[in-house]
């Protein structure tokens, strides 16, 4: 048998060769691979495939040139050439429809992207796959709730008697003064197990991940460590922390962190777990302290769910501790499902939080690109009758109705495209930049994945292609091409289908508009609403001991400025202690302020009956209650002065009766209410009520001699106004994105209805030319034109408006509990601005019309 | 196109399209290259430059009989066109005017 040359290299020449240069090529080849096979077989196979891959050039390769004659390429070429030749033509209606689709594009985009970090925040842990959080179910209250706080015993037990179980961390958050040199703060500190930094893995400056390991080593973030040192390297540095009671210890900076965009894990110091228990807090070495959160690190292949008998057993344990709070059961989540679920983990220390603004904002995403699209489609079918020759010429000549569906769709697909293009843009310039602002913290630009990027860009092309481009394809692509070059068919001039839409769009941005006035009168309103007590005149300043109590309190006693004053535990806006008070058959939720003297005073807080807490009386400093109107309403009393109740272990009177106050900020509601006297030696707020308007002063000079009272911790005084500070910032972002919703959803309708009109106007110009030469006046000619429009906006604002409002109200109802009672003025706003942007819009065009002389557009032709 | 310019290859291979004539073909071409100059070329190298060559009308080309060894294949078989004998006699004429032009002082070499 002849030797033959390996078949697939054969074959491969052959597909790719030219086939007028095959023969020789494949000829040539044969005989040198017969010349050598028979003194060496294998050699003649290499050699043999070696150069049919060296005769793989460009010449000989067939595609190249067989494939620019393709029917298809040249059909696909003319259509986008007519495409391009059409949107040239008709300047103005393509750039409405590339900018209207840019604007939609560019807003799925920046949500998309916010989204997907949101639910991709911490991907970055190498070992992201084997992270387990460990939660705690309890039943309060009669329902379940999922807490991260586990017992501190928890973490060390598993780790001893599972042997799946790699690695273990708790996280336990206090808090503590950092000092470095004159630099003094609060920090917030973490204490975690040494394997914190094997299990997350962060880039770090510094020794390696078990820096933890040691007592006595401290790792800080990069904000920290520029906050303290500035420029320098703090590796190896010392920094001493002030803890709560009192106790200051020294660290070494072992490393520095970075901690990425899209982490959670929001600390800034880290120590060793070691010094916690150093602390010797009650009850922090059983199973009834709770830490704030257990992770574990499984083996490879290790299944989490084989650790549920020994959870069984703990639970018991648990349970023996802390009868009176049973857990249900212990749960386990991976890391990558924690993203979206830790909103349901009560304190929870990773993850997103909240999903709901998340899902409102794609849901506006989506109908933003709804709006773009639905512009596309009625342009394009209003805009058919100026191509109707051209599609019944291609019929004639032999096009199929399907070849004219591709003709559009091809069309289409190339506007997405640009717009895509240009949407991504205008997300990158405009949108994202925007957002960050609003949410206060940068948002990179990117996906979480290249396939995640793929998929996204590719949904977004055939979203907009199904949506804007097939039921023009469709429409137009259905004429009789008899009919059509006869010049009988009329079209594009009053479809029920593209009014339907321009309805749709008007809704919509009716619906924006109503919701985006409602919110915006909420928020004015929170700005001015009442507290119920004044607040203009007030200073706090926490302090952190006795002695520095008495120290600030001696030197603002002394000052001018000071007209009253006063200590507390607690104190109005910044800290609360929550209870549940149980009397009789009621059992309710309450907070209690620990006060000193004038302290309801100072803050000017409004009695409605009774009397303050007096200095002579001994029963006041003992038992004696001050209460709010929420409170006796939640003990049912009718009179609730000189009433008796038990609390924390002693009979209390009612002395005197406050109105409700906000207690906290506005999204939490009024809570029934008490005030109690508490010795000095506990105080940890001074609050101060200063002469008229030197509020502002008097605390900036109280924060430049803080060094003389407490050099060891940080000041963080403040003015009462800005104790919500953080509250009004985040209205104030929350407000900043559904105004700009409201102005894109506007800009989009408006864009929509001016290219119709326009449009819709050059059709008939010699109509009206006709009409105004027979004697029309100008109101008439408005009313021919826009009796349709008012219709559809008349419509649009009955179905859109209260959608809008409900909807917002909804919203609103949700996030604060108690919002002010809407009034019609969202609906006049919107109206008013609805009209007003409708008449430019229509104005302009009709200014047109007005001004056109009939004898010019008569003339033509 | 390039022009009429001749690159060395080129020149290498027309020259041997001139010697093996008529039966000069790829594999040929290459055999008589190694043979002659020593240089070993990769068949699919030397089909480049005879295509090149056909393009610039250097050289023409017409298919051969069936052929045992290459399985029923013909070889394409090349020769010479007017032009092409015209660009080799033009090179050879400048090489020999230019050599004839170098010093003899130049050329004698003597150990130093």
């Amino acid at each position: 048998m002849r030797p033959r040359p390996p078949i697939w290299a054969d074959r491969f020449l052959e597909w790719y060769c030219r086939t007028d240069r095959l023969e020789e090529i494949q000829g040539d080849a044969h005989e040198l691979f017969m010349r050598t096979v028979q003194q060496h077989p294998l050699k003649a196979r290499w050699l043999f495939i070696w150069d049919v891959f060296r005769f793989f050039r460009i010449k000989n390769i067939r595609a190249i040139r067989s494939f620019q004659s393709t029917n298809t390429v040249s059909m696909l070429n003319n259509y986008l050439l007519v495409g391009f030749r059409n949107a040239m033509r008709n300047g103005l209606t393509s750039f409405i429809n590339i900018g209207g689709l840019s604007l939609g594009v560019a807003g799925a985009i920046t949500i998309f992207i916010f989204a997907d970090q949101w639910f991709h925040v911490d991907d970055f842990h190498v070992k992201k796959d084997r992270i387990y959080e460990i939660t705690n179910i309890v039943t309060r209250e009669g329902s379940e709730i999922m807490m991260s706080d586990t017992p501190i015993l928890l973490g060390p037990m598993i780790l001893q008697d599972a042997a799946g179980v790699e690695r273990m961390t708790r996280i336990e958050v206090g808090s503590g003064a950092l000092r470095y040199g004159d630099r003094v703060f609060q920090e917030r500190l973490w204490y975690v197990d040494p394997a914190f930094l094997e299990i997350f893995t962060f880039g770090h400056v510094g020794a390696p991940p078990d820096a933890l390991a040691r007592p006595g080593s401290i790792v800080i973030t990069r904000p920290i460590a520029e906050k303290y040192f500035g420029e320098y390297d703090p590796v190896g540095k010392t920094v001493s922390i002030k803890f709560a009671g009192n106790m200051i210890s020294e660290f070494t900076v072992m490393a520095v962190v970075d901690l990425p965009d899209n982490n959670s894990l929001h600390f800034s110091v880290l120590l060793p777990m070691e010094s916690f228990v150093n602390l010797r807090l009650p009850d922090s070495e059983t199973w009834k302290y709770l830490t704030d959160a257990t992770f574990v690190l499984m083996r490879p292949g290790q299944n989490i769910e084989a650790l549920k008998p020994l959870m069984a057993r703990y639970k018991k344990l648990q349970n023996e501790s802390m009868p009176d709070w049973p857990v249900e059961r212990f749960q386990f989540h991976d890391l990558p499902s924690l993203a979206a679920s830790s909103a349901h983990i009560e304190s929870h220390m990773i993850g997103s939080g909240e999903t709901q603004g998340i899902y409102t904002m794609s849901v506006i995403a989506f109908l933003l690109l709804l709006l773009a699209c639905f512009n596309y489609t009625n342009i394009s079918v209003a805009t058919v009758s100026t191509r109707i020759k051209e599609i019944g010429i291609r019929k004639v000549v032999g096009g199929r109705k399907s070849e004219i569906v591709y003709q559009f769709i091809a069309e289409n697909l190339l506007l997405a495209t640009v717009s895509v293009v240009t949407g991504l843009a205008i997300a990158y310039t405009v949108f994202m930049p925007g957002i960050a602002s609003l949410v206060g913290y940068p948002i990179p630009f990117g996906f979480s994945s290249g396939r995640m990027m793929l998929t996204f860009f590719s949904l977004l092309l055939v979203f907009i292609v199904v949506v804007s481009g097939v039921y023009p394809a469709m429409y137009v692509s259905g004429f009789q091409p008899a009919q059509i070059l006869k010049g009988k068919e009329k079209f594009g001039q009053r479809s029920r289908f593209s009014r339907i839409l321009l309805t749709g769009q008007f809704v919509l941005a009716f619906m924006s508009i109503v919701g985006c006035f409602v919110f915006i009168e909420n928020t004015v309103y929170m700005r001015n609403r009442d507290w119920g007590y004044d607040h203009a005149r007030n200073i706090v300043v926490p302090v952190y001991s006795t002695e520095q109590y008495l120290k600030l309190r001696d030197k603002v006693t002394a000052s001018q400025q000071t007209e009253l004053l006063a200590g507390s535990v607690d104190h109005i806006g910044s800290f609360a202690n929550r209870n549940v008070l149980e009397h009789a058959d009621k059992k309710f939720e309450m907070i209690e302020f620990r006060i000193g003297m004038n302290y309801l005073e100072t803050m000017n807080l409004r009695l409605t009956s009774g009397r303050t807490f007096d200095p002579a009386l001994a029963s006041d400093t003992m038992s004696s209650v001050v209460v709010t109107q929420k409170f006796a309403d939640a003990m049912g009393w009718s009179d609730p002065l000189n009433q008796f109740f038990q609390y924390e272990g002693r009979q209390r009177m009612v002395i005197g009766v406050v109105a409700d106050f906000h207690h906290d900020n506005f999204y939490m509601g009024i809570r029934p209410t008490l005030f109690r006297l508490v010795p000095e030696k506990d105080f940890r707020y001074l609050s101060i009520k200063v002469h008229n308007n030197k509020a502002l002063v008097f605390e900036s000079e109280i924060r430049d001699r803080w060094k003389e009272i407490g050099p060891d911790d940080p000041y963080r005084g403040m003015l009462q106004d800005e104790v919500f500070a953080s509250f009004q910032r985040t209205t104030r972002s929350d407000m900043g994105i559904i105004v700009s919703v409201a102005v894109v959803t506007l800009i989009l309708a408006c864009l929509g209805l001016y290219g119709l009109v326009a449009y819709n106007i050059t059709r008939r110009l010699k109509e009206f030319s006709v009409r105004k030469v027979f004697g029309a006046n100008v109101v008439q000619i408005f009313r021919l034109m826009n009796r349709d429009y008012i219709w559809i906006l008349g419509i649009a604002f009955i179905l859109g408006a209260p959608a809008g409002f409900f909807m917002m109200r909804l919203l609103i109802t949700t996030i604060y509990p108690d919002p002010q009672r809407a009034g019609v003025l969202p609906f006049a706003i919107a109206i008013g601005m609805m009209a007003l942007t409708v008449a430019l819009t229509v104005g302009v065009q009709m200014n047109r019309v007005i001004r056109e002389n009939p004898a010019q557009t008569l003339r033509s032709e | 196109m390039k022009g009429t310019h001749l690159g060395e290859l080129e020149e290498l291979v027309l020259l041997h399209v001139g010697i093996l004539f008529p039966n000069a073909y790829g594999v040929a071409v290459m055999d008589e290259i190694k043979r002659q100059a020593g240089r070993s070329l990769n068949i699919s190298a030397v089909h480049s430059v005879l295509t090149r060559l056909e393009d610039k009308g250097l050289v023409k080309s017409r298919m051969s009989d069936p052929t045992e060894e290459r399985g029923g294949r013909r070889k394409r078989l090349f020769l010479l066109t007017a032009s092409g004998k015209r660009t080799l006699e033009d090179a050879n004429e400048l090489r020999t005017q230019l050599f004839n032009q170098i010093p003899k002082v130049a050329l004698q070499f003597r150990l130093a």
